[in-house]
């Protein structure tokens, strides 16, 4: 049931020796492989969405996770000891989350639990990693951690949350785009939490929100909301999800013409699609949220390229063996740097095995700033150790050319907000 | 769209184990799919029309055949099934011992994609190799050798093929409401006693539990019967689609059930992936909670499914006799016409998987490439990324798009000229049979657009 990338490889052993020749410096990174190999794995149980509705986001997640266990082997492990990673299918269902989740802990003994991107499976699983004391570090953008519906044991250090990242967009949509708003969202949950949070954020900033069009989950033909528009309106605010985002992007474009409000969404939306394909030339000019932005910036951070050549992706967000294979750019390094994460409170606390689990959770908790990084290519962040939530610079950029353009970085207190919980206050 | 929806229903619904990709389907619901549709549908109308306006002959003679070579006297076949029984019993071990995520294990890999996608539509398509890749007659055989004895017990005449009916629909709920049908380990436990308790009906009964009971022998035989090669006279031969059918006598009720039970929950498993299903659930497609809240609801669905498209397919004979002024007892013009059904549950089975095929098939290639995780590059792949770029781009999802619908629409255009040549072969003249055959023919141009309508559909799943 294992998934051993190791460092220890052929290619690696060469590495290293190369490296052990050019000089005595590389001496002690050769003298951890020779101990990491001899020690047991630190295993860590990915919580995978392999089939299901999360499964196009589950393969990047998984390319992510497997380029970082890989660098982080190559580099010595974590304490010397290399990480064994336990993938389990979940099926992007949160029974079977909680389950993954008990076999994590019961059946294969994981140190710690990590990698859950959508929200219902996180909701379902961390009851059953509070209950059997299980580090469970999930990926999932959600508010659910940071609004303490969850425990203790339930942590996401590696990626900001939905609440922080539309409260950020408020100041410049507001100072450049204009403060007439209207918004369009999918009448559930998703849309909701963008509705509520964007509507007090706008609002703050001297801004209105003129029209609330919320949209049935299973419409596919969009043209007989737009008259709902106010004519008043300066900027469209978008968040439409599922198969119909691109006729939704078409009809758009045909109601508007050239004369169009500016327009703001989030590429949740158009995540893992070209945004160069035809029949979204309407795109352009618009703005996006990029939790990372997609395309190499000019200004691209030796840790962006980096990062992308581990995992394998090239300057425009797309796999390197296939220009057409767009990844899920926006969301992905969140596993990434969680891992990193892991390695680093593991070591903050001298972690030793599952006994030190709640050890590992104060450690995490203690975290505060963590620069930008090999570790953190996205961007510096700060860790709030009471609601588990990490914070973090979010970025807008505009379609130029059929390219994402990175216009506007927010800074880390425009994304922050009053605590909603300490979960340091709960046993461990 | 709501009246569809209702005939769906009332026609009849599996889920697949790949995942819905969004853009792919975003790009579907951009392509001009209605018009798509009417095209398909008119070909298979166009058809029942061609076929009222020929010579009697014309319909019999598209499937003659073509003597080949003759039938290769290799005698392998025990060596290969012994091979076949090999290979199941690593990928069981595998399903035990190796990784959880079944995309990087080869037993869920094998049995869903290799064997289930491409297996089966491999035996529809171009003819019976369950007889050489079964992974019980060589077993079977050499236990007879070496125990030297015989099946203590008949198999019961009078049981027909119903237990492998019923074996059948065990099989289908499991692909379609198990929760997590491809997890390896429960997977490798529902194979492994699944061929051990056939193995204990062939050694009990004989061969006869293979081709009455064993549900997977029955589904490849069945769909063996529409390959372009098979037998004849003696010798190999090569015929289109259905040839096979029309040499062979009318097969017994139960086969004929489950030849109209394999279109029954092929179609199902296209159903219950669609907004309009999960609407009437009551399910957000856009936060699809999880096979696990589905199952008894698929449950049902896949038996109403079956229900309403025997029933259908029934009353369509019924009334094509009534019109033809025909009785013939309606046992009797039901095995008939079943193997008619064929064609387009094959065409329907590739259309739907193909997809995911597409995917998982490169991640069959992984693992050839790589079998036990140990950083191998059998097949010279270094760094093999699994791409569904194709998905991405407008021009190769319609290319997709219309090879689904081409299988769907040749699946049709099949069906309608075998049910039309069954007509004419069970003796009645050129008028009564087109007549006979009108209800039938009405049902299959509607199933092309049902089928279609499928195809280009918002998925939630």
């Amino acid at each position: 049931m294992t998934k051993l990338i190791n460092g220890t490889t052929r290619r690696g052993a060469l590495k290293t020796l190369a490296g052990a020749a050019a000089g005595a410096t590389a001496l002690p990174l050769w003298a951890r492989y020779a101990q990491a190999s001899s020690s047991e794995p630190i295993k860590i149980g990915f919580q995978q969405h392999s089939t299901g509705i999360g499964a196009a986001y589950g393969r990047w997640y998984g390319r992510t996770t497997d380029a970082a266990v890989k660098l982080i082997n190559e580099g010595g492990g974590i304490n010397g000891r290399m990480i064994e990673l336990i993938a389990e299918d979940d099926g992007t269902d949160p029974k079977r989350g909680a389950e993954v989740v008990e076999k994590f802990a019961t059946q294969h003994n994981c140190d710690v639990g990590f990698g859950t991107l959508f929200s219902h499976v996180v909701i379902g699983s961390s009851p059953r990693a509070g209950e059997l004391k299980l580090p469970y570090f999930v990926v999932s953008e959600g508010h659910h951690v940071a609004s303490g519906m969850l425990n203790r044991y339930t942590l996401q250090p590696g990626i900001t949350d939905v609440k922080s990242q539309v409260q950020a967009m408020a100041p410049y949509v507001s100072e450049n785009l204009g403060k007439k708003v209207t918004m369009i969202f999918p009448d559930f949950a998703f849309g909701h939490d963008h509705r509520d949070f964007f509507s007090a954020a706008i609002e703050a900033q001297g801004g209105e929100v003129l029209e609330k069009i919320a949209i049935p989950p299973t419409e596919t033909s969009f043209t007989k909301y737009f008259p709902q528009i106010p004519r008043e309106t300066e900027v469209l605010y978008h968040v439409m999800v599922g198969p119909a985002v691109l006729t939704f992007v078409k009809e758009l474009g045909e109601f508007f013409g050239p004369s169009s409000p500016a327009i703001f969404g989030f590429i949740d939306s158009l995540e893992a699609v070209d945004i160069a394909s035809p029949g979204l030339e309407f795109l352009e000019g618009t703005y996006f949220w990029e939790g990372n932005p997609r395309y190499a910036q000019a200004d691209q951070t030796e840790h962006d390229k980096f990062f992308r050549a581990a995992v394998g992706v090239d300057d425009n967000g797309a796999s390197v063996s296939d220009p057409t294979d767009v990844s899920t750019y926006a969301h992905m390094f969140g596993c990434w740097e969680t891992l990193h994460i892991i390695k680093a409170g593991m070591e903050a606390s001298g972690y030793q095995g599952t006994g030190d689990r709640a050890k590992l959770i104060e450690a995490v908790e203690a975290m505060t700033d963590m620069p930008e990084s090999q570790a953190h290519p996205q961007g510096a962040k700060v860790f709030n150790g009471k609601t588990h939530q990490v914070f973090g610079h979010q970025y807008i950029s505009r379609v130029e050319e059929g390219k994402l353009v990175r216009v506007h970085t927010t800074s880390i207190e425009d994304t922050l907000y009053p605590d909603e919980v300490d979960y340091t206050t709960q046993p461990l | 769209m709501r009246a569809l929806g209702l005939l769906t229903l009332l026609l009849v619904p599996l889920a697949t184990l790949a995942s819905a990709h969004a853009s792919e389907q975003g790009f579907v619901l951009l392509l001009p799919t209605d018009i798509y549709i009417m095209a398909g549908v008119a070909t298979v109308a166009l058809t029942v029309v061609v076929l009222a306006l020929l010579p009697a002959k014309a319909g019999h003679a598209v499937f003659r055949s073509l003597s080949v070579a003759p039938v290769p006297s290799l005698g392998l076949r025990h060596v290969t099934s012994l091979l076949s029984t090999l290979l199941l019993g690593a990928l069981v071990w595998r399903g035990f011992t190796g990784p959880g995520d079944p995309l990087s294990n080869p037993m869920p890999l094998f049995v869903w994609t290799v064997w289930w996608v491409g297996l089966v539509s491999l035996q529809g398509l171009v003819g019976n190799h369950w007889r050489w890749t079964n992974p019980w007659t060589g077993i079977a055989a050499l236990l007879a050798k070496a125990t030297g004895l015989r099946a203590p017990f008949r198999y019961p005449r009078k049981l027909g093929h119903w237990p492998g009916v019923v074996i059948f629909l065990g099989f289908a709920a499991f692909l379609l409401t198990d929760p997590a049908p491809a997890d390896p380990a429960r997977l490798a436990a529902f194979a492994g006693f699944y061929w051990y308790t056939a193995l204990l009906g062939v050694v009990l009964f004989g061969p006869a539990w293979l081709v009455r009971g064993e549900a997977l022998t029955l589904l490849m035989r069945a769909y063996g019967r529409m390959g372009l090669l098979g037998r004849a006279r003696g010798r190999v031969s090569f015929g289109l689609w259905g040839w096979q059918v029309l040499a062979r006598p009318a097969p017994a009720l139960g086969l004929a059930v489950l030849m109209v039970v394999l279109l029954g929950t092929g179609s199902f498993d296209g159903l219950n992936e669609t907004f309009w299903w999960l609407g009437l659930l009551g399910i957000n497609p856009l936060e699809f909670p999880g096979r696990s809240v589905v199952v008894t609801q698929n449950l049902i669905g896949l038996v109403l499914s079956n229900l309403a498209l025997l029933l259908a397919f029934a009353l369509c004979l019924w009334l094509g006799e009534r019109l033809a002024g025909m009785r013939r007892p309606l046992r009797e013009v039901f095995c008939l016409y079943a193997p008619s059904i064929l064609p387009i549950a094959l065409g329907y089975h590739i259309a739907h998987y193909l997809t995911s095929f597409m995917v998982d098939g490169q991640y069959v290639i992984k693992i050839v490439n790589d079998p036990l995780g140990h950083g191998t590059a059998l097949l010279g792949l270094e760094d093999f990324y699994v791409t569904t770029g194709f998905f991405n781009t407008p021009g190769t999802v319609k290319a997709i798009w219309l090879s689904q619908a081409g299988a769907v629409v040749i699946g049709h255009v099949v069906a309608i000229l075998l049910a039309h040549a069954l007509a004419m072969r069970s003796g009645v003249d050129t008028r009564r049979a087109l007549l006979g055959q009108a209800p039938l023919a009405a049902f299959m141009v509607a199933y092309t657009f049902f089928g279609l309508w499928l195809l280009a559909s918002p998925r939630g799943l």
